[in-house]
């Protein structure tokens, strides 16, 4: 075994890599600011009474469900820069990252667009009325009563969609992004191949131990935010 | 754009479906089977089988399947080449086809998925189910696949749609195994002439085209299923 595999590699490559972690984060983290935001734009419309808005936005989440991340990042990787040169736009010489968010915003808002939309949904309208009915503007209501109550039923899901969103930006190498991926091939290509597997090990310990810190955290917060909540125990 | 190119290689990109399908499917029927039994250690508190699948399914859910991929597709063959000097078999592990490493990666995650999949649904089948079932005469395995099953899989299936969907798409990352499929077949396609953005559109509409139709299906199918749900709260 000593032959082909070496241990030693695997704790030796997680300090160089940690360091490439914050461009994994900082993508990661801009596409979950952008995409949230979009996100709740989709939801709006697609609880909006208008009909168009509505099949345009469930057109859009099916399509991104459709996509595989690999695809979609290739798409706007090499798409939209031929798309802008048509307006005369030159888009070859900014940053991948640039791709990467928008990639990885467009992927996260169909999610989001869902999370939010069920929680929305899961308030039971009377609760609206009722504050309304006590003399609360609908804003009030809304920010009093109907939001604390959506985020605890959206907080499991938006956890899951943020470990769904670092996992698939894991693919982000494939356009050149040096982030904790890039640089374990560069690695591996520096060691002409050899131990590769001892560096993927070490990635994948990397993942899964943020992984397992974000679960964590957001059962933590829920916890928080679910102090107040009280439901039948049917389950 | 060159639109001769568009319409040559959708066809190019529509000749890798078979394999992405067949993938798909072994990958679904070895992981069917196993994830359930898997599930059912969970949900009886099995010892030590069912920490290992926690743990098994925490590391597949903790790890990008990229990251997956590249671990077996680069273990396998180290594992193979010990045991084959160890008892001096001569084959060469370099012309196994990549569809073998693709079947066990995707069976490999897609168990880990469905455990959660079917561990959720049986628990939400009440425990006086099979206590009924007990009562009336029938034995466990009776009762689990006349009695629980029929009403987990209606539970599950929604959630098995999307672990299907989401194994569709991950075969695209079989380029990573250089696994002729959709996306390798029709990015080959592409290197002649840099044609990437016409091949990726071709990618695109082949996804979209295959997982709407899975989706179809299964929605087809839930509602079949539902027509048994006979009491609604």
């Amino acid at each position: 075994m000593e032959k082909y595999f070496d241990a030693s590699y695997i704790w030796n490559s997680i300090p160089v890599l940690l360091p490439f972690l914050k461009v994994t984060f900082l993508v990661a983290g801009s596409s979950i600011v952008l995409g949230t935001i979009f996100g709740l734009l989709l939801a709006a419309a697609k609880l909006s009474s208008i009909k168009l808005l509505q099949t345009l936005a469930n057109l859009y989440t099916t399509i991104m469900r459709c996509t595989p991340s690999i695809v979609l990042l290739f798409l706007v990787y090499y798409g939209v820069p031929a798309l802008a040169e048509n307006f005369g736009i030159n888009l070859h010489s900014i940053d991948t990252a640039i791709f990467v968010v928008v990639t990885f915003t467009l992927q996260f808002a169909a999610i989001m667009s869902e999370v939010i939309r069920s929680a929305y949904l899961a308030i039971n309208r009377g609760q609206f009325e009722a504050a309304v009915s006590v003399g609360l503007t609908p804003f009030q209501a809304y920010r009093r009563i109907i939001f604390p109550q959506a985020l605890v039923i959206a907080l499991p899901n938006f956890g899951n969609g943020m470990i769904a969103l670092l996992q698939e930006g894991a693919l982000a190498y494939t356009i050149g992004l040096i982030d904790i991926v890039g640089k374990a091939n560069l690695i591996i290509a520096s060691n002409i191949n050899a131990h590769a597997l001892e560096i993927y090990i070490a990635l994948a310990i990397v993942y899964w131990v943020l992984s397992i810190i974000i679960e964590k955290f957001f059962a933590m917060l829920e916890k928080f935010f679910g102090k107040g909540k009280k439901t039948l125990e049917t389950t | 754009m060159n639109y001769q190119f568009l319409v040559e290689t959708f066809f190019v990109a529509l000749s890798g479906v078979p394999i992405a399908l067949l993938v798909t499917i072994v990958a679904m029927l070895v992981a069917l089977p196993l994830g359930f039994l898997l599930a059912l250690t969970r949900v009886n508190k099995i010892p030590v089988i069912h920490h290992i699948a926690k743990i098994y399914v925490s590391f597949v859910r903790g790890t990008p399947i990229i990251i997956q991929i590249f671990i077996i597709y680069s273990s396998i063959p180290l594992l193979l080449k010990m045991i084959f000097e160890k008892y001096n078999i001569a084959y060469d592990i370099y012309k196994i086809n990549p569809i073998w490493y693709a079947f066990i990666v995707f069976a490999f995650s897609t168990t880990a998925i469905l455990i959660e999949v079917f561990r959720s649904a049986l628990s939400t089948i009440e425990k006086g189910q099979l206590e009924a079932a007990h009562a009336v005469g029938l034995s466990t395995i009776q009762a689990y696949r006349r009695i629980i099953i029929p009403q987990a899989l209606v539970v599950a299936m929604p959630n098995i749609c999307t672990a299907t969907v989401n194994l569709i798409k991950a075969t695209s990352l079989g380029y990573a195994m250089s696994l002729p499929e959709i996306t390798l077949k029709a990015k080959v396609a592409a290197n002649v002439g840099y044609n990437y953005v016409e091949a990726y559109i071709d990618i695109f509409i082949v996804y979209l085209i295959l997982c709407s139709t899975v989706e179809y299906i299964f929605k087809r199918y839930e509602k079949h299923l539902s027509k048994f749900k006979v009491a609604k709260a």
